[in-house]
């Protein structure tokens, strides 16, 4: 005859429900670690008091690692210890043993283990195929792109870092050649008996890349959007000095959604900035209203990454004039248009024409991760002249 | 664990600790407090974000004074690495030592003699592991996300275990557990290698309340209507939506001690228009709201 269970200690139903509680958060996404449970654990011995706002704050220290995970701990805090009259957790007396926290389970996880919100949907007005100002917002279908693509985004970033880091810094580097080391060098002589054998050298390490994205996000650009953001979230990651602004009929920073973001919280977010921005593009306009506030950033060791289909529904000429006086201060500019890797693709619209004067390379982003390989990026060399040059598959790069 | 007696007697409650930081003249939010106490007693790094000039920096130096222990910063920039961050040889010593010695020594000798610790170039790291007296030192990592990635990686073994491997010499481990605040303001995300080895805080822009408060505390000659007056406007100047960068505590006292330098004792269009580069460091923000924005910021209740 199997004997009732021994009912919990207090202390044993308290470790029940902070269990539930932490597998709560785990479940709204937050990242808690077995560390960072038993930190709660401590964190709780050390309080003076156990009121409820000194172990929320405490759990806020210990289980919180960035704002957005404070408002989560907040959130779930309140509704879980809040519901203590019903608990989430059931009393262990009832049940005589520790009940199961959480309906999820840890197989439920996404084997990669990142987050990974639901697609954000912006409900809008339909599309009706026209560009003009006036023209309803298509609305913003977002979702994740593959871990695939991620990847070969990041490492595409990384290479596009080293191609755009082209000045010397100011730190010095080992190198295999340039002027002689002579601290090293001394250091390395302790080995062998003060002697010089061995010379070695130091070099300027290259100045990191300085980098403006100029991110159309107009009504034709955004069957693009999820392949774009991906690309612009592994640039930013991959490049700290990065600005980024979003254009359409008018033009915005977005910087802030990057700093500090996961992609998949940043592209959350950015269906909220984005809803409203349907429509027909002015580019002109929007370069024009960058250069004016924001012109003094532009320095000749930013590059500057404009990424458009050049549809635009403004003239040639002052896109023309406004990418001129970007290019006198930039060290390159590069434009990422969408359909430049399709066969036949001509730079035919009149922006795109009026633009390939002070673009250094035209590419897609496809081409993008592979600056090597053969369908190569290779140009981020300064400016020289500027052919087009017919590309094998019928399409065109614009080359130094 | 470090000896109980190294930690300061203030952290034995967060009232105490919020007391002492009061004394100070640093005003601290129970949240903030109860982590930084959580830190103490737990023997593990803080790592304060938030906005610039909200004070994550302050919080270390007025840890510091408030304990009487010393305050080791070690400023992260771009390029920071372990030559400028944990130790160096001090190679033309060494270099001296070889030549004053080569004749009556063997090579060996020489090699176990020039890698002693009076060899050793302490940089702030290995300074705050090594600690002085009793006392528990502050170390203050400012800036982390200034420094490259790799940094953070060789920041790991000082973080969890607080010691420092020299090749050399072995594993000098800390006697006297720092307590170290990390600060970051964003710029880019910190790895999660060095996140999961801190406890976390937030710091935000304060209330008009606790800004007050602050303004009364660090600009002592200030009259309390005239904070209460500079502590609004900066309050609405920065719920703008427009402003590129808003002004942080920092920029708030800086803008008091000046107004009250220029004798001012409430705010007039003309003063305030002349000291506005003290809050907006960006100038199409200067320019706009000096030339059209100030008078309705002025006049708002």
């Amino acid at each position: 005859m199997n004997e009732p269970p021994e009912p919990l200690s207090a202390g044993e139903r308290f470790l029940a429900r902070l269990q539930g509680f932490l597998d709560r958060l785990r479940d709204q996404g937050l990242r808690v670690g077995l560390g960072a449970g038993v930190d709660l654990g401590q964190a709780i011995g050390f309080l003076p008091s156990l009121d409820r706002e000194a172990f929320r704050n405490a759990c806020r220290a210990t289980l919180a690692k960035s704002p957005e995970d404070l408002a989560t701990v907040d959130r779930v805090f309140d509704e879980y210890w809040s519901a203590l009259g019903r608990p989430a957790v059931p009393p262990a007396s009832e049940e005589g043993k520790i009940p199961p926290a959480s309906p999820r389970r840890r197989g439920s996880r996404p084997p990669t283990g990142r987050r990974r919100p639901p697609p954000v949907e912006v409900p809008s007005p339909a599309f009706e195929g026209s560009y003009s100002l006036r023209a309803p917002d298509p609305g913003v279908s977002l979702g994740l792109v593959s871990d695939i693509e991620l990847r070969r985004n990041r490492i595409g970033a990384r290479r596009f870092r080293r191609r755009i880091a082209t000045l010397p810094g100011r730190s010095w580097r080992r190198a295999p050649t340039g002027p002689l080391d002579l601290r090293r060098t001394a250091g390395r002589s302790a080995r062998t008996g003060g002697e010089w054998v061995e010379l070695l050298h130091r070099d300027r390490a290259r100045r990191r890349a300085d980098l403006i994205v100029l991110w159309d996000v107009s009504g034709s650009m955004r069957d693009h959007t999820n392949t774009l953001f991906a690309l612009v979230h592994a640039v930013h990651r991959a490049i700290r000095r990065t600005r980024v602004f979003a254009f359409g009929h008018a033009i915005e920073e977005l910087t802030d959604l990057f700093e500090g973001q996961s992609y998949p919280r940043a592209l959350t977010e950015l269906a909220g900035r984005l809803a409203g921005t349907g429509g027909g593009t002015q580019i002109a306009r929007c370069l024009e209203e960058f250069h004016r506030r924001s012109g003094s950033m532009l320095r000749p060791s930013t590059t500057v990454l404009i990424i458009s289909d050049g549809w635009d529904l403004g003239e040639p000429g002052p896109l023309r004039e406004v990418l001129r006086r970007i290019r006198r201060n930039v060290g390159r500019v590069v434009w990422l248009n969408p359909y430049a890797a399709e066969r036949g693709f001509v730079p035919a619209t009149g922006a795109l024409r009026a633009a390939l004067p002070f673009v250094d390379l035209m590419t897609s982003p496809g081409d993008f991760p592979y600056p090597h390989g053969g369908r190569e990026m290779r140009s981020y060399r300064p400016r020289g002249p500027t052919p087009l040059a017919p590309r094998a598959e019928g399409s065109f790069i614009h080359r130094m | 664990m470090t000896d109980p007696s190294s930690t300061p007697p203030f952290a034995e409650s967060i009232d105490g600790l919020m007391e002492a930081l009061s004394r100070q003249q640093y005003v601290i939010e129970r949240g903030l407090a109860t982590a930084v106490f959580l830190a103490l007693r737990l023997e593990k790094p803080l790592l304060i974000e938030g906005e610039p000039g909200c004070g994550k920096t302050e919080i270390a130096k007025a840890l510091a004074a408030a304990s009487g222990a010393d305050l080791i910063r070690l400023q992260c920039y771009e390029g920071l690495d372990a030559s400028a961050s944990l130790y160096e040889w001090d190679y033309p010593r060494q270099l001296l030592e070889i030549r004053l010695h080569e004749r009556d020594r063997t090579t060996a000798e020489l090699e176990t003699e020039i890698y002693a610790e009076r060899f050793l170039l302490r940089r702030p790291l290995l300074r705050a592991l090594e600690g002085s007296g009793g006392v528990r030192p502050v170390l203050l990592i400012d800036e982390l996300d200034r420094a490259d990635e790799e940094f953070e990686g060789l920041l790991l073994e000082v973080l969890s275990d607080f010691q420092v491997t020299i090749p050399e010499l072995g594993t000098i481990r800390a006697q006297t557990i720092p307590l170290v605040i990390l600060t970051s303001n964003r710029t880019r995300e910190l790895g999660d290698a060095v996140k999961r080895r801190c406890l976390y805080a937030y710091i935000g822009y304060p209330n008009a309340e606790k800004e007050v408060e602050i303004l009364r505390r660090r600009v002592p000659h200030l009259p309390e209507q005239f904070a209460r007056e500079i502590a609004s406007f900066v309050q609405r100047l920065r719920s703008q939506e427009d402003l590129a960068k808003r002004p942080g505590v920092a920029e708030t006292l800086d803008w008091a001690a000046a107004l009250l330098a220029l004798g001012e004792s409430s705010l007039r269009p003309g003063p305030v228009g002349e000291t506005l580069g003290l809050l907006l460091k960006d100038a199409h923000d200067l320019e706009t709201y000096r030339r059209d924005r100030l008078p309705t910021l002025l006049a708002a209740p």
